[in-house]
Order: structure tokens, then sequence, then C-alpha cells
């Protein structure tokens, strides 16, 4: 991780990570680690810790941005056993938060876990850790020992009589599995298939009961707003989505890496303040602003405040909040070409719109850099990835369309320098 | 979906169906292993649950999940075999074939190959002499082009037996297969049981989870006059109007179709 130095930045999950070892309970707790989860269960009542969460107006971290304290609020109380189910299955391009997150600071997420848990009356909750993570999730069985040592996991916790067993589960590569029922289907054993829906999670998830499923971030904000109140985390940013975010900066920038800001801090200071700005000499093409599912923003939207509802009013996504940054040596039909890739291998091929399109997407972008496309090939791209959006059981396959649509739009002379074919060659 | 805990397996505790197996490497295993994967169905309501955390063990012990673990783990589970390999045929960190005793993932993501991982991966190929999912005859290497790592920050990048290394160049590549060959390399070699073959990827694999397009190597002719191949996408192309420029372009440029004709726009 980059040196934070930069007076935008506002550390709250990253505070400390680089200059203490946050993994070792102590060093957390004398951080303040763990004492509003003590807090929680000894002074107020499930409902009082949810109360919070939904005034603190928290959005998920994890890419929908759905507001948590609601999310919580549609589990029914039909006295079926609840479940909590944190998802660090971080696989979408350009994302790399929960990643530091689960290496540097694992006792947050733990707290954050057991908090909601207790929150929603969950007694056993799943922490799901995707397959090639397996040094972070080394890190973590060990923090969830301390903490079991601790007291805080486990049997009549605080003396409550509350009981809350958490269970780490290693994924085994593949994305569509950070998708939260494919997860959940992963979770209980099965092909990382996601489900249709309705029945959302929060009526029928883990083995049909249910089920909250939060990021990783998400979860790992919950002491903190506990800490300083619904207000100080509400008051933050714009009003309707506020807060901070880690936001992972990487491609074109001098200095990649997490930063956390404020949400509504313009994408110009992410860049230039945050990420130290491009390499020298080098001109801004475009940016990737929240993963590889979210179209491609250019030079006039510099300025645009990074929050869910500006980045969505300029036709793209905060996401998971991973910003890819493209200076003007970019190939993007290279750059399209390894996202549609991707996407064509992660579809889980349940969907015939996802799994067809997505190969045939990919076919043709390896046919255009072989230089045998034609010119229609190109318009193609376009339509064929529009006619695969909103056909689909999850958002895989309404995830080639923005970024492939965007770039071709824009840098359409790149995907025609492929092309051998003259243009007019084309009779109408 | 039944509720409670079934972790107990259907079959009699006593039932073993390894003794009689003349592969006793995995009988030994599957005694050494057993109260282990007992422990972890435990850790779930519904013991099918164990399944990608067995999977894990076995693999981890064998090198690779071979037909006797997934066997294993069905019998382990009360499921039948087919329903345990289907589900882990759905996740490529679960190796069906042995591998090398260095599985060399590179990250061929959008960050990664904005930041030279094409260079590498070529460095790589060039190298060991292997492509993508291919294990050298020597049974040492395996390699693999992965999908994104989550460590753009550290672009390009990628992982040794699922072990992070950063910031890859050319130079690192040398000296880091010197190291693995000459045993000094930081990260651990994986258990190796049996000789790997050129690939761990079963034969009706494509290398995706999903069967799309398969055998089909043009994607020109989805659904175009003459091939039948790419038929499932054709009614929607159909009704969009650079498909039916499409079609035209195509008879006057392959002169193959000419004869077939029609005005393109059927």
């Amino acid at each position: 991780m980059a040196a934070i130095s930069t007076s935008i930045l506002t550390p709250v999950l990253t505070k400390g990570i680089g200059e203490l070892n946050l993994c070792d309970i102590d060093v957390y707790r004398d951080q303040g680690g763990y004492a509003q989860l003590e807090r929680a269960f000894k002074e107020l009542t499930p409902k009082d810790v949810a109360d919070i969460c939904m005034g603190s107006n928290l959005r998920g971290r994890g890419g929908a941005g759905f507001p948590t304290g609601r999310k919580w609020s549609f589990l029914p109380n039909n006295g079926r056993p609840r479940y909590l189910v944190c998802n660090c299955d971080e696989a979408e391009p350009g994302t790399f938060k929960d990643h530091l997150l689960l290496e540097a600071t694992p006792h947050q997420i733990i707290e954050g876990i057991l908090i909601a848990a207790y929150a929603i009356g969950c007694h056993h909750a799943y922490m799901y850790i995707r397959g090639e993570f397996k040094v972070g999730f080394q890190i973590f069985k060990a923090a969830l020992e301390q903490a079991r040592a601790a007291g805080y996991v486990g049997k009549d916790l605080f003396g409550t009589g509350f009981d809350l067993e958490v269970t780490i589960h290693r994924g085994a590569g593949a994305y569509i599995c950070g998708e939260e029922t494919g997860l959940l289907n992963s979770l209980e054993g099965k092909r990382g298939e996601p489900r249709l829906k309705p029945p959302f999670p929060a009526i029928k998830g883990l083995y049909g009961e249910p089920t909250v499923v939060n990021n990783v971030e998400t979860l790992a904000y919950l002491p903190h707003i506990m800490r300083n109140g619904a207000e100080w985390f509400a008051n933050i940013g714009p009003a309707r989505s506020p807060g901070f975010k880690v936001v992972s900066i990487s491609g074109h920038v001098r200095n990649p890496g997490n930063y956390e800001v404020a949400l509504g801090t313009t994408i110009r200071a992410l860049i230039w303040d945050c990420a130290g700005g491009l390499r020298e000499g080098r001109t801004f093409l475009g940016v990737q602003p929240g993963g590889g599912s979210s179209a491609c923003l250019f030079e006039e939207h510099l300025d645009l405040p990074y929050d869910f509802d500006s980045v969505a009013k300029a036709g793209s996504m905060l996401g998971s909040g991973a910003m890819v940054v493209f200076d003007d040596t970019t190939d993007f039909v290279k750059a399209a070409h390894s996202l549609i890739r991707f996407y064509a291998h992660e579809s889980c091929g349940q969907c015939t719109p996802c799994r067809e399109g997505g190969q045939w997407l990919e076919k043709t972008l390896v046919r255009i850099l072989d230089g045998r496309g034609l010119q229609s090939d190109v318009d193609m791209l376009v339509s064929a990835s529009h006619q695969m959006t909103g056909l689909n059981l999850c958002a895989l396959g309404d995830s080639l369309e923005p970024f492939l649509a965007s770039v071709v739009q824009r840098f359409e002379s790149q995907f025609r320098a492929y092309v051998h074919e003259p243009r007019q060659a084309v009779a109408m | 979906m039944a509720h409670g805990p079934t972790a107990t397996p259907l079959a009699p505790a006593d039932w073993d169906p390894y003794t009689t197996r003349p592969d006793n490497f995995f009988d030994a295993l599957f005694g050494q292993l057993r109260p282990e994967c007992q422990a972890l169905i435990e850790q779930y309501e519904d013991s099918r649950s164990a399944l990608l955390p067995m999977a894990h063990l076995f693999q981890e012990h064998e090198g690779y999940l071979s037909q006797n673990a997934i066997v294993a783990i069905a019998y382990l589970l009360g499921l039948a075999p087919a329903v345990v390999e289907s589900t882990v045929s759905f996740y490529t960190l679960f190796y069906r074939k042995p591998v090398g005793r260095y599985m060399l993932a590179v990250c061929r993501n959008l960050s990664c190959i904005i930041n030279g991982a094409e260079e590498i991966m070529a460095y790589f190929r060039e190298r060991l002499g292997v492509g993508h999912l291919e294990t050298t005859p020597d049974g040492l290497f395996s390699y693999e082009e992965a999908e994104c790592l989550a460590a753009c920050d550290q672009a390009p990048c990628m992982q040794v037996n699922l072990e992070f290394v950063y910031k890859l160049a050319k130079p690192d590549v040398d000296a880091m297969l010197a190291a693995m060959r000459d045993g000094s390399f930081v990260v651990a070699p994986l258990v190796q049981t049996a000789p790997p073959e050129r690939t761990w990827k079963i034969a009706q694999d494509t290398g995706h989870k999903s069967a799309g397009g398969r055998d089909v190597a043009d994607p020109n002719n989805a659904g175009g006059i003459g091939d039948r191949s790419g038929v499932i996408m054709l009614d929607r192309l159909m009704a969009d109007p650079a498909f039916a420029e499409r079609s035209r372009e195509r008879i006057l440029h392959e002169k193959n179709l000419q004869s077939a004709g029609g005005d393109g726009s059927h």
C-alpha cells in the first residue's frame, strides 16, 4: 500500500495499516477494538444496533450499494434461524480493497461480523473468502482463534446467553460466487450458480433460511459507526450516499493503491491527489470508476463527485470502488478483450445470453485483434453486448456491455485500426 | 432443503470402500484425513457444505483432486460421486489431474494487461516451453493465465501455489524459475503423488466454467448463412439492422457464399 500523506484522505478502516500489527488482537484492542462489540452486547439491544446502522445510511460497499440497514430490515420475524454471510469473494477486475483489509486488519472485519450478527439475531455467521486468498485465509483464521480465546466468539457471549459461531469457508476460484446467491450455493457445497430472485436471500437464503450477505468493507465500518454515532457517518459526503469508501486505484497512475476518502471527493482529486496522477508526459484518456462491470468515464467526467448517485447519473457506476486509469498508451481493444475474456471465462453458463454472448464477443475481439475482423464486427460488439443485457439471472451477463460499448463509442478509431478491410466496401 | 444437522454420513461408520483397493497410498490418506473431514462436516448445519473444504483438504495432501478423493468425499457426505464431480468441476482451483510442483498463475486481467502482463506471459511461455493450462514435461511447473487476482496495485502480478508475487519483471521470472529448480524458492512446492500429464484440465473442459461456443471457431458464422453452429443467437441478432448489414457484407466478401445467395436479409 502506498504511503498515506495526502490531506483529503480520511483513514477510518485503513487507519494504522502499515504502522501497526493490527492482526494482533492486543494491538487492535489498544486502538479501541472490540469495545463497541462489548458495548453492543452489554448496553444495547439488537434493535438499537440495527437502528444505528439504519441511521448511518451506510450503503453496501460490495458493488450494488444497497442500504445495509434496509437489507437487514427485510428479514422476516418467522422464528427461523437467521444467517449472516460476509462476502470476501473479491474478484471484480480492479478491486483489491478487501484483500488489504483481510490481510491487514482481520479483527476489524470480525468485530463487524459479530456486531451485525448480534443486530440481526444470527447465531452462526459465515465468512466466505475467495480461494486465491490463501494467505488472507490463514491470517483471518488465526485472528478468529484469538477472538475466540478472548471470548468474543462462542457460547454465552458477555454473559448474555447469546451464542455466536463464525465459520470460515474458502471458495475455489469462481468470480460468480461473489454474487450473493451464487455464494450461498457455493457455501451449501454446490456449483456457484446464482439463483432466481425473488425470493431474495433475506427471505430464503442459506439452507433456505433468512440470510443477510454483506461485503467485508460494509461490515468493517460498523464498529466505527457504533463508536462515532450514526450522524457522524451520515453527515459525511452526499446525503443519499454518505460516509467513507476505500477506493482501489490502479492502471496508469504513479502510485496505485487503496485510498480511503469521503464519498463525494472528485474523481480528479482521487487520481491526481491520491494516486499521484499519470506518469511523466502522459495524457489522460479515461477511467473505469467501479470495477470491470462499469462503463468508462472520460475527461469531461473528471470533476464528478465520486459517490453512488453521481457516478450512476453519469452513466456508469461506483460498484466496488475500483478505479482503473487509462493514459494515452492504452490499447482499448486489448483492454476490452481482457475484460470480455474474463466475463466469458467466469460465466456460470446457466443463462444463454451470458454463456453464448460472452464467448462470441470474445471470439469476435480475438478476430479483430488478429487482423481478420470485418468493419461490421465493431458495430456488432455494441449490438451483441446490448442484446445480452437484462436477460440473465444475475448481473454478470449485464456486465459486458458498459465498458465495451463506452470504449467502442469513444475510441472507435482504435478498433477500426485493427480492421484491414476498407470501410467503403460495405454496400448498402 | 433439509434443515438442522445432517452431519451423519449415510453409510454405516464401519464401511470402508477403500480397504480392498490396490491404491495403498490413498487408503492411508483416507484413514488419516477422516477425523479432519468429520470435523469439517460438523462446522456446518448441512453436511454438504463441507464439500469444498474437504476437496481443498484432499487436494492439499494429494496435490490434485483424484478420483479416489471424489469417491471418498461422496461417501462421507452420502452423495453420489457424480454429484461431487459435477460440483468440483465448476471451480478452477480444483485440479482434477496431477499438476506440477509449482502452479504458476499469471494475471491476465485489465490492470495487469495495461501494465505489461502480455510481455510477462510471453516470457513465461518462452522460458517454460508450455502454454496456458499446461505442465512442463519434467513435472516441475504448471502454467496458467489467471483472472484478476485482486492485487491490481502491484501489476503485473502472479501467484505461485496461491502465494502472491508482485510487480513482475522479466529478470524476476528467470530468478524465480532458477530458485524453483534448485529448491530454494520461498514458496513451498506442492505435493506430487502422481506424474502430471500435459494438462490438468479434463478433455471435455474448455477452460471455461460453461460450455458456450464450444468447437465453433469463427464468430462470423453466428447464425449466418451456411452455418448451423451459432443458431442460438440468431433470433436476437436478426432483429438488429447491423446484422443485416453484416450478412450483405459477408456475401460480398466470401466468394463461396455467393452462390448460396439470397439478399442477405432472410
